[in-house]
């Protein structure tokens, strides 16, 4: 399908380009942090970039009202695939959650943000009252909870934890009263501590334990944490220079190339890189965020927030992660961490966003 | 604006929309915030850190497991050791350093040069092992100078120690430091620069169940690598002990026996196939191979012509000689060419395919049934049976005796050997298949070539009558394959009854026990059963390496057999390479070791 030179005009190029740019810079301080690694990270990182762009223009190319409309087979799709992956997929690093398409390997997971993402735009679309309802509540609690539930036995913490950021955010939007807050929130302590002694595993429990008391666990995940942490701090204001961060420490953290990308470029570009990095994802996020005020409708304002949220929650866990203000939950650093299937959905989550702002005006 | 009608009322969305981002704006603020305070306020504090107070990750490396006999005997052991590591990030200026520790260690620098370039494409923080095998008198001059040399690293490792020395080196194998492609080419294993993996023999077929799980010690050290404390360790787990099926006893009676001579020398239980001895001659310490730094003891025993690392049972191609007349015999009475009544007369030569063929016996043997031409190892029968069998049944038969394929044996190495017939020439030398040549096969000579662990594994088959042996290092649930074209998947069917073994079998038993060629093994009351062999070729890689070096030919001499004759228990092979005749060289060997096996039998 073709766009026409109208909508072309409408995509937004800034938001495209904000998002190359970090993603550039994550390639840079992949390069700095696993150049010594067999397996050229940094190629297959661009390769990656490549392959997201390719999918966030074709995400342009169908009006997002097609995939609303869709999204009720994506959601038994992704049933299926996250069933799947429990059931055959290969066991990688102690989670069942890749699948293995020939060389790509996808996690049904990530896809999973995308569908919830349409899922709860269809759900909330004709939803006009200024508050939730109990009933809607447990209505869209319900639809998302079988996922969430097939994602939490994989076990994989971290997607869980950002499902929640997608479903909270539609909450947040269609409205809650104080009185179901309350109820949530309890409920969330109730499950919270259920969980905690039911379902978490003991790795699990550690990083949250570990957040509190780091050197409890030296060795293990607060370990982590502490050399991340002091990769940062010895960065300073400049940094110590590309290649250069004292890698003697990092190599310690087994994922610096990918969930501690951000501790690499703090120690490597100091405060500087930091800040840059941070004043472009608040750009970015501004752009994303902001864009709510030319969807032009229901469906298109949830779309854009939830996908806004989904970003800017994995931002912030992460890169308070690193520095030790949240527990080690595996969240990559959207655009700037290794690995395809965060860049792929990044990339595409931002591709929605574009989608409902360039189809503005109802051609009806 | 025109048209606004047809758009919803979508407000109160958009309000909150924008209320979250402003939220999340306020996070980010704070976040950057908290990063101001550690990387510029609290950075004296990190940088002190960071630079004087470095966390340092070492890897204890966890003892192997233990190998042992089936008695429980330590057969592989381990002794402390240490070993000196270059960390190069730590080096300052590489020609003073390299000079320094070349005199510190009494390595000569372009030693120390190439040991350091061999991983340089590991990390710069990773430690390069540049002296290993070290005692606690060659560590403490180096200790004592730790100021001087920041960038060496002394460890303590476990490090593999054979107290028997040359004992059972070809079934224990040894180690070496795996080159780095095989450190890259495996990401699954876990392995370090400067470990040392099974390179051969059972420390490689093992090599998974005997390392054990590495530990590892978190040691914060200042700027010149001085420990400053320990922040957790965990703990080596010694690997698991390897029980062979080996019996030291028996092991160093075969090898004693081999002193001074090339040769093998199998012995398997009758019943399992589990190895009980296997001796390669000659041979070599394993303990030389521990350190990582035996270059010109290295070179040395890869070019010699007389190969020491070479295990010959298994990787030997040799001509059966008249051991082949076995599998003659059982091929003939399977397929019904003879049956114990049928008698050839042996007048010491004979016209076959217009060539006269002569027996080893000059005055004849007689008229010779099949248990008799066995004892006395007629030629002329064997003649006879083969111009009437033809190749194709006799490789039929070799085939299904284990000759001519691996026998699966869980060591690392094992050649296929060689049974020609009709269709193989075909194939390999694009001739048609010569009659005369087929006479040459029935007597053990022409292309054939087995390895002494065939003629083992054949000779158990014989002695289980029919019953399909493997030979195994290890029994029981650890059992592992050292090749993956191990031992032919699915049991085939027996080719022949079990009553088709008893003639042969006869006429092994008075090879020994009745005046024959093999009666040097004869052992009282144990009713060993036997063949001699005496091969007048050899493979042409053979015969290459004896003119290297520069021997005069004689012949291999052989012996294979089992005891006793009823339920067997053992089945013996010797092959002493240049040995002169069979019965006069490999029997005796064979015999001490059904004795002795003997005597352990009725001891227990």
């Amino acid at each position: 399908m073709m766009i026409d030179r109208r909508l072309f005009r409408e995509v937004d190029w800034v938001l495209l380009a904000l998002i190359l740019i970090q993603s550039l810079i994550g390639v840079f301080f992949i390069y700095s942090s696993s150049h010594f690694l067999p397996g050229a990270h940094h190629v297959r990182q661009l390769a990656w970039i490549g392959v997201s762009l390719l999918a966030l223009l074709l995400v342009l190319t169908v009006d997002y009202k097609f995939f609303v409309s869709l999204s009720g087979y994506f959601y038994g799709l992704v049933t299926v695939l996250l069933t799947a992956t429990l059931v055959f997929a290969r066991l990688i690093a102690g989670t069942k959650s890749w699948i293995s398409f020939g060389l790509m390997q996808l996690q049904p997971s990530e896809l999973a943000k995308i569908v919830m993402i349409l899922v709860f735009a269809r759900l909330f679309a004709e939803y006009k009252s200024a508050y939730l309802t109990t009933q809607h509540t447990l209505g869209a609690l319900a639809v998302a909870a079988v996922p969430l539930l097939l994602i939490i036995a994989q076990p994989d913490l971290g997607t869980a934890t950002t499902f929640l950021a997608i479903i909270g955010g539609a909450f947040i939007l269609a409205g809650l009263r104080k009185k179901a807050i309350v109820v949530l929130v309890l409920a969330g302590l109730a499950l919270g501590i259920g969980g905690w002694n039911i379902a978490l595993k003991d790795y699990q429990k550690k990083r949250v334990t570990t957040l509190i008391n780091p050197a409890g666990d030296p060795k293990g995940s607060g370990y982590q944490v502490i050399q991340s942490k002091i990769a940062i701090g010895s960065g300073g204001f400049a940094g110590t220079g590309f290649k250069k961060g004292t890698q003697s420490q990092l190599r310690f953290l087994p994922a610096r190339h990918t969930d501690f990308i951000f501790s690499v470029i703090g120690e490597e570009a100091g405060f500087l890189g930091v800040f840059a990095v941070i004043a472009l994802y608040f750009a970015l996020l501004a752009r994303m965020f902001l864009s709510v005020h030319k969807a032009r409708d229901r469906a298109g304002v949830y779309i854009i927030f939830t996908a806004s949220l989904l970003i800017a929650f994995q931002f912030l866990v992460n890169i308070l992660m690193v520095i030790g203000l949240m527990p080690v939950v595996g969240i990559t650093l959207p655009f700037l961490s290794y690995g395809g299937s965060s860049l792929l959905v990044s990339y595409v989550a931002c591709g929605l966003v574009m989608n409902v702002k360039m189809r503005r005006f109802a051609n009806v | 604006m025109p048209g606004e009608r047809i758009y919803e009322d979508l407000s109160l969305v958009r309000r909150r929309a924008s209320a979250a981002f402003w939220a999340v704006a306020a996070l980010i603020f704070l976040a950057l915030a908290y990063y101001w305070k550690v990387q510029i306020l609290d950075h004296k504090k990190y940088e002190d850190l960071a630079a004087a107070n470095r966390t340092r990750m070492r890897v204890l490396a966890a003892p192997r497991g233990l190998i042992r006999d089936r008695h429980g005997l330590i057969l592989a052991d381990n002794r402390a050791s240490f070993k000196v590591s270059l960390i190069r990030e730590n080096v300052k200026d590489v020609a003073a350093s390299f000079a320094a520790i070349s005199r510190l260690l009494g390595i000569d620098e372009p030693t120390l040069r190439s040991r350091v370039d061999l991983h340089k494409d590991l990390p710069q923080f990773e430690p390069i092992v540049v002296a290993d095998g070290l005692g606690p008198n060659d560590v403490a001059p180096i200790e004592s100078r730790r100021l001087e040399f920041p960038e060496l690293v002394v460890e303590a490792e476990p490090q593999r120690f054979y107290p028997g020395g040359t004992l059972g080196a070809h079934v224990l194998g040894y180690l070496q430091e795996p080159t780095p492609e095989e450190i890259k080419a495996r990401p699954d294993r876990k392995t370090r620069a400067g470990e040392m993996v099974g390179k051969t023999g059972a420390e490689h077929t093992f090599d998974d169940p005997l390392r054990g799980e590495d530990g590892t010690v978190y040691e914060v050290v200042d700027s010149l690598g001085r420990v400053q404390s320990e922040q957790a360790r965990v703990f080596p787990v010694q690997g698991k002990d390897v029980v062979l099926t080996i019996d030291r006893g028996l092991q160093a009676e075969a090898e004693r026996s081999l002193e001074g001579r090339e040769g093998v020398v199998v012995a398997l239980d009758a019943r399992t196939g589990g190895v009980l001895a296997l001796a390669s001659f000659p041979t070599y310490d394993p303990n030389r191979f521990i350190t990582r730094f035996t270059p010109d003891e290295w070179r040395q025993l890869i070019n010699d012509p007389l190969s020491p690392l070479e295990n010959r049972s298994i990787r030997g191609l040799y001509a059966p000689g008249s051991i082949f007349k076995l599998v003659m015999g059982v091929g003939g009475f399977g397929f019904g060419y003879v049956t114990e009544g049928t008698t050839v007369y042996c007048s010491g030569a004979t016209r076959i395919y217009g060539s006269i063929r002569h027996c080893w016996f000059v005055p004849g043997h007689g008229a010779m049934n099949l248990e008799n031409a066995i004892k006395n190892s007629c030629n002329i029968y064997f003649y006879t049976l083969g111009r009437r069998m033809g190749i194709d049944l006799i490789a039929l038969a070799a085939t299904r005796l284990g000759l001519g394929r691996k026998t699966g044996i869980d060591l690392i190495g094992e050649k296929d050997g060689l049974v020609p017939s009709s269709e193989w020439k075909k194939q390999a030398l694009k001739a048609p298949w010569y009659p005369g040549e087929t006479i040459s096969v029935a007597i053990g000579q022409g292309q054939l070539q087995v390895t002494p662990m065939q003629i083992a594994a054949m000779t158990a088959m014989i002695a289980g009558r029919g019953r399909t042996v493997h030979p195994r290092l290890m029994e029981g649930d650890g059992a592992a394959t050292a090749d993956e074209d191990g031992p032919p998947a699915a049991a085939e069917p027996p080719l022949f009854k079990a009553s088709t073994y008893e003639a042969v079998i006869a006429g092994m038993w008075r090879s020994v026990n009745d005046g024959g060629t093999g009666k040097g093994a004869r052992v009282a009351d144990f009713d060993v059963c036997g063949k001699t062999g005496s091969t007048q070729t050899m493979s042409r890689e053979n015969a290459e390496r004896l003119a290297r070096a520069g021997r005069e030919i004689k012949t291999h001499s052989w012996f294979t057999g089992f005891a006793p004759r009823n339920d067997p228990r053992i089945v013996v092979t010797v092959l002493v390479e240049f040995g002169g005749g069979g019965g006069a060289t490999a029997a005796p060997v064979a015999g001490r070791l059904f004795e002795l096996f003997k005597q352990e039998l009725d001891g227990r």
